[in-house]
């Protein structure tokens, strides 16, 4: 039980900091200055500047602000989706497992990233983010979450574990949302919300990677508003061809770290009772 | 990072084909979508063509003069309403048949059939008649009117009859990938890029022997590869990266005029934009000097600027333009201000007011002309926002530009930023005509003036050169006051190609024109 | 609700072809549901590709260019007539991404370079796979696989990229690319160290069962026992491994300009090029089918022999 709290801890701080950088995110960003010779912290804090003199947190701040609610909705959603197949599991409700399974195999076969791009080039612009993405990804996720969170409900011994339990009076809702969800289905479902939650962040710095160096207008994002991928870039730049914004490849594995931390924060203390 | 022997390689290898026909690879903006003329869609597909195809007519890199390598004489027939063309005897295509008056014709057919979906053969369509054979090596090309400029009406590639057979031409033939042509270059299109190996001809005599292209990536990859001489030519050069090449030795960069201007265009149909007085507001709002230093990395006095600013649709070395209409080159925060409120505009909070409601303004641009003026768009979206106005910006991929913005279609935005590039003839009537019965195909929001229709009208009923120019100098001189379009400036490309690269003489537009002449040597 | 009688554990043992017979099932629906779904994404996409090249408003011949490539009569008309040409081998030519070129050509010297770099980033899934099932990898190297896996394939790719452009020329490297883009997809996104941690997991939970105990104490070793009744799980999350392989062979292709199917079906996806994006994903569907069915033959066949008697017992308990 000790063992949790510094999970808990460093998890709640690191997703404190990706929510506090998405609220301050400014709409638009600082005018550009090139006449700045040196970009590192020291010249622009507290990150430095990109290589048109316009301080990086800003950039930091618009990214965080593109993925924060749409990645954690995702995670939600696999969540509810994990929930449900282990239900369903519990419940030894065969007609909907087969059905789960059904889904899942042809879902589990298509290749994800030609479905993100189509959904991508399908939307309107003014429908432009990463939520459909983010949702799109959710719904491809779900029947893996739900496989393994039904396997963890089999486990537990399914509709006998859930006999075993009205013997001794439990109502309905206490036996699958408390005692089957939240106390066993626990792990599993936080620890799959968690990792669709990261990907759906990497998902965006994927695509948004792929759009800036074609320069393409961006999948998830208004153009007025620069993504992790745009730092990233600039880190790359200076890991391959020597240009100064080595502080900017720093900045962008600290936002992929801390998303990965919060994920693995979570997971960990999300350890069933 | 450390070199590796690997570029040390590579030049030597090019060091080895010295005196034996060289090759020279170089990078392009992007791959060509096709090599079939009659579906050039961007201007890496003309320059491409231009290396595989002879057009009947072209202008000298350096005289301009109106020349041709395939025709050995022309007449002036049927009232000037036709061309009779004597072919230059002894051209071959590069399957080894001999051009003739059949290959006119059909490239003339093919450009008249409704069956080939191009909309460069719609634009033929409007100027040719038909095309009758007179021997082997005569063909009679009929208008359907009388051109002053007939001559310059005839820029299109010629096509082999042989390799098709139907006139109707659709994009999805080999042709488009594994085309013949009389150039001096044959062409072949994979999947990372175009070969193109040279074909001796009694026209042509290239000295290089091989060109490769290759599709250009970061910037900061494209100038390492020409220093390292991994490869020896960029034909656009980002304009970030332009200092670093220029202070090299080995490398030396080049204009290369595309001929193009670029433009806002504002939607005259929606909101506050359809009032004349907004717009002229919109154009003091601007600051072109400042949007040139941010976007383009050009200085207030700086010597052979490429970007050279326009106050109408002409580039200002063009005969059409009118000297007399001044550029607006730094904002007027104050006359902008007067002329909104005398438009009915408020300020509110800092914010200008329309009928009550905040003034947003939806901005688009083409997505590719980031590459060319970094970040342009939010310099534009800032000036509106100083300026007072709410902005969204978006930016249009290339596809949706064609099939949407010049098609009229795009309402939804409120300014639109691109730019048009124009080849032999300069003629601007379909940018700015009311869209109906065929005119004002490229009309983006379906402005609509009847007297620039009257105007455009006299352009196109002129027989004379100086008629045409007077027409086009009323033009300008009213769509400076209209204002369909915020005119900004002519953006000249640069190319830098290696030293050892010599007499590469770069024509405007087409760009390899002169490619006989490129020689590479130490 | 739940039923209030208990599952009749002998009707469980007779429905163990159910599964298989699922993922048959789907395994051979794939190939034709999949081209079907993107047929219908496809075209709710904005435009069509007869437009986007001859923009009606500017250009006549659109309906005659849609009548040819078969867009002029909804999806299903597509579809069918795709299906019927595809089925006697004829896939056309490529619309727009390679004008012209045939989309058999295109497939054809895309399909080993995407076999060679899926097969070379499942080597090191399948090695940690295998060292976790004989638990030759020890837990405290737990954190340094997890770190390994959290880089995002396409942070990895692209430092690749920029390593093999400055190191090779532009037209070099190719074989470089492969190994790279292998490595890439074999490490990132928690590709090897998920192989590693979910094997141990489902390996571990067998050991601990009983039966394994009274095995061990038979003399017999600890892996004969568990591994028939790991397999089925085994063989499934390889099946996943490879899954997620593929998906992400798309970005290493594209970024390490890889000419393989992924890069295919990018190009052609953003240009609307359908005579190219579905005979691909169709080739995607039909690899899925192909794992698919090797999972179900696992399943199935692992089930039956461990429903096998061995000679003897049943006379012995008679």
């Amino acid at each position: 039980m000790t063992g949790r709290w510094p999970a808990i801890g460093v998890s709640a701080v690191l997703f404190a900091a990706l929510i506090v950088l998405a609220v301050i995110a400014p709409e638009f960003l600082s005018e550009a200055n090139l006449d700045l010779k040196e970009f590192g912290p020291a010249a622009v804090p507290p990150f430095g500047a990109d290589d048109r003199g316009r301080p990086l947190w800003e950039l930091a701040a618009q990214g965080a602000r593109v993925v924060a609610l749409p990645s954690v909705v995702a995670g939600l959603v696999v969540g509810l989706f994990a929930a449900a197949g282990g239900l369903i599991r519990s419940m030894d409700l065969r007609w909907a497992d087969s059905a789960v399974a059904a889904f899942g195999e042809v879902v589990g076969a298509l290749p994800r990233m030609v479905v993100i791009l189509i959904v991508a080039l399908l939307l309107p612009r003014d429908w432009r983010g990463l939520f459909p993405l983010a949702a799109t990804w959710a719904l491809l996720s779900a029947p893996g979450a739900m496989d393994e969170a039904a396997a963890v409900a089999e486990r537990l011994g399914g509709a006998r574990f859930v006999e075993a339990l009205r013997a001794h009076g439990y109502s309905s809702w206490r036996i699958f949302v408390v005692h089957v969800v939240a106390f066993n289905l626990r792990p599993v479902i936080v620890r799959q919300a968690a990792e669709v939650t990261m990907q759906v962040v990497f998902l965006e710095i994927s695509l948004s990677y792929l759009a800036t160096s074609n320069d393409d207008p961006s999948f998830t994002h208004p153009d007025s508003v620069r993504s992790w991928a745009d730092i990233l870039h600039l880190g790359y730049r200076a890991l391959a061809f020597d240009a100064p914004y080595m502080h900017a490849l720093v900045l962008g594995l600290g936002l992929v770290a801390l998303v990965a931390g919060t994920t693995i924060g979570i997971s960990r203390a999300a350890r069933a009772r | 990072m450390a070199r590796n022997p690997a570029w040390m390689s590579a030049g030597l290898a090019s060091l080895a084909l010295l005196g034996t026909g060289a090759s020279l690879s170089y990078y392009e903006e992007a791959l060509p979508t096709t090599l079939n003329p009659l579906f050039a869609d961007t201007m890496v597909d003309r320059r491409s063509q231009e290396l595989v195809f002879d057009r009947l007519w072209y202008h000298d890199a350096i005289t301009n003069e109106l020349k041709s390598r395939i025709v050995q004489r022309y007449e002036v027939a049927e009232g000037g309403q036709a061309l009779k063309i004597h072919l230059t005897p002894g051209v071959k295509w590069h399957n080894g048949k001999g051009l003739s008056s059949k290959d006119i014709c059909f490239t003339v057919d093919a450009l008249l059939d409704k069956g080939t979906p191009s909309p460069l053969a719609e634009g033929y369509r409007q100027i040719l008649e038909g095309c009758d054979t007179q021997g082997n090596s005569t063909a009679l090309v009929r208008f359907t009117r009388v051109f002053h400029n007939p001559r310059e009406r005839l820029g299109f590639a010629v096509l082999p009859a042989s390799e098709f057979s139907s006139t109707a031409v659709t994009p999805d033939l080999p042709f488009g990938s594994h085309p013949v042509g009389t150039g001096p270059f044959k062409g072949t299109k994979g999947r990372r890029g175009a070969n193109f190996e040279a074909f001796g001809n009694a026209h042509h005599g290239p000295a290089l022997a091989q060109l490769r292209l290759s599709e250009g990536q970061d910037g900061s990859i494209l100038v390492r590869a020409l220093i390292n001489n991994g490869m020896q030519g960029i034909v656009q050069v980002p304009p970030p990266n332009r200092p670093e090449l220029s202070a090299s030795d080995e490398v030396a960069l080049k204009s290369y005029d595309l001929r193009s201007w670029w433009f806002i265009a504002l939607n005259t149909n929606k909101g506050p934009l359809a009032d004349k007085k907004v717009r002229q507001a919109l154009n003091l709002m601007l600051d072109r000097t400042e949007l040139r230093k941010f976007a383009i990395g050009v200085e207030a006095g700086d010597e052979n600027s490429p970007c050279e600013f326009i106050s109408g649709p002409f580039v200002q070395s063009s005969p059409y333009y009118n000297r007399a209409v001044p550029v607006v080159e730094r904002a007027n925060m104050a006359r902008a201000e007067k002329l909104l409120t005398e438009a009915g505009l408020s300020k509110s909070g800092g914010s200008w007011m329309y009928k009550g409601a905040k003034v947003t303004f939806n901005i688009g641009m083409l997505a590719t002309l980031n590459a060319e003026a970094t970040d342009i768009l939010d310099q534009i979206g800032n000036q509106l926002g100083k300026g007072g106005f709410d902005r969204q910006v978006d930016k249009v991929r290339a596809d949706e530009w064609a099939r949407r913005v010049t098609t009229g279609n795009a309402q939804e935005f409120d300014l639109l930023i691109g730019k048009w590039s124009f080849g032999l003839v300069e003629d601007v009537n379909d940018q700015f005509h009311t869209r109906k019965g065929g005119e004002g195909k490229l009309n983006i929001f379906n402005y609509s003036n009847p007297e620039v229709d009257g105007i455009l009208g006299e352009y196109a009923a002129a027989r004379t050169d100086t008629a045409a120019q007077d027409a086009y100098h009323k033009l300008h001189k009213v769509l400076a006051t209209d204002l369909p379009y915020l005119f900004l400036w002519k953006l000249d490309s640069r190319s830098a190609w290696r030293t050892e690269v010599r007499n590469n003489i770069i024509a405007p537009y087409y760009y390899f024109t002169e490619i006989d002449g490129w020689k590479y040597s130490k | 609700m739940a039923r209030s009688s208990r599952p009749d554990p002998e009707a469980s043992l007779k429905r163990w072809w159910v599964r298989p017979l699922v993922r048959t099932v789907a395994a051979l629906a794939l190939p034709v549901a999949v081209p079907l779904l993107l047929t219908l994404l496809l075209w709710a996409l904005p435009g069509d590709p007869a437009s986007i090249v001859c923009p009606p408003e500017n250009c006549t011949g659109t309906e005659a260019l849609a009548e040819r490539w078969n867009l002029h009569r909804g999806p299903m008309h597509f579809f069918s007539a795709w299906m019927s040409n595809a089925a006697g081998g004829e896939l056309g030519n490529s619309w727009r991404m390679q004008a012209g070129v045939p989309v058999s050509d295109l497939v054809k010297e895309s399909i080993p370079n995407t076999l060679a770099l899926i097969g070379l980033a499942f080597i090191p899934i399948l090695l940690g796979t295998v060292l976790a099932a004989l638990d030759a990898i020890h837990r405290r190297l737990d954190p340094i696989l997890h770190l390994m896996g959290l880089f995002p394939a396409v942070i990895l790719a692209v430092i690749a990229a920029a390593w093999k452009v400055l190191t090779y020329t532009e037209f070099g490297g190719e074989t470089a690319a492969l190994f790279l883009g292998a490595a890439v997809l074999g490490i990132a996104d928690g590709a090897f160290s998920g192989a590693v941690t979910g094997t141990r997991s489902v390996s571990s939970a067998e050991r601990r069962q009983r039966y394994t105990g009274v095995g061990v104490l038979r003399g017999e070793t600890e892996l004969s026992n568990i591994l028939p009744n790991i397999t089925p799980a085994l063989v499934g999350q390889l099946r996943a491994r490879i899954l997620h392989l593929f998906s992400g062979a798309v970005v290493v292709e594209v970024v390490l300009k890889i000419d393989g199917l992924g890069d295919l079906l990018w190009q052609a996806a953003l240009v609307q090029d359908f005579g190219v994006v579905l005979p691909v994903a169709t080739v995607f569907a039909c690899f899925s089918a192909i794992l698919l069915l090797a999972q179900a033959l696992a399943e199935g066949g692992v089930a039956v022999w461990i429903r096998w008697s061995p000679k003897g017992v049943m006379e012995r308990a008679a």
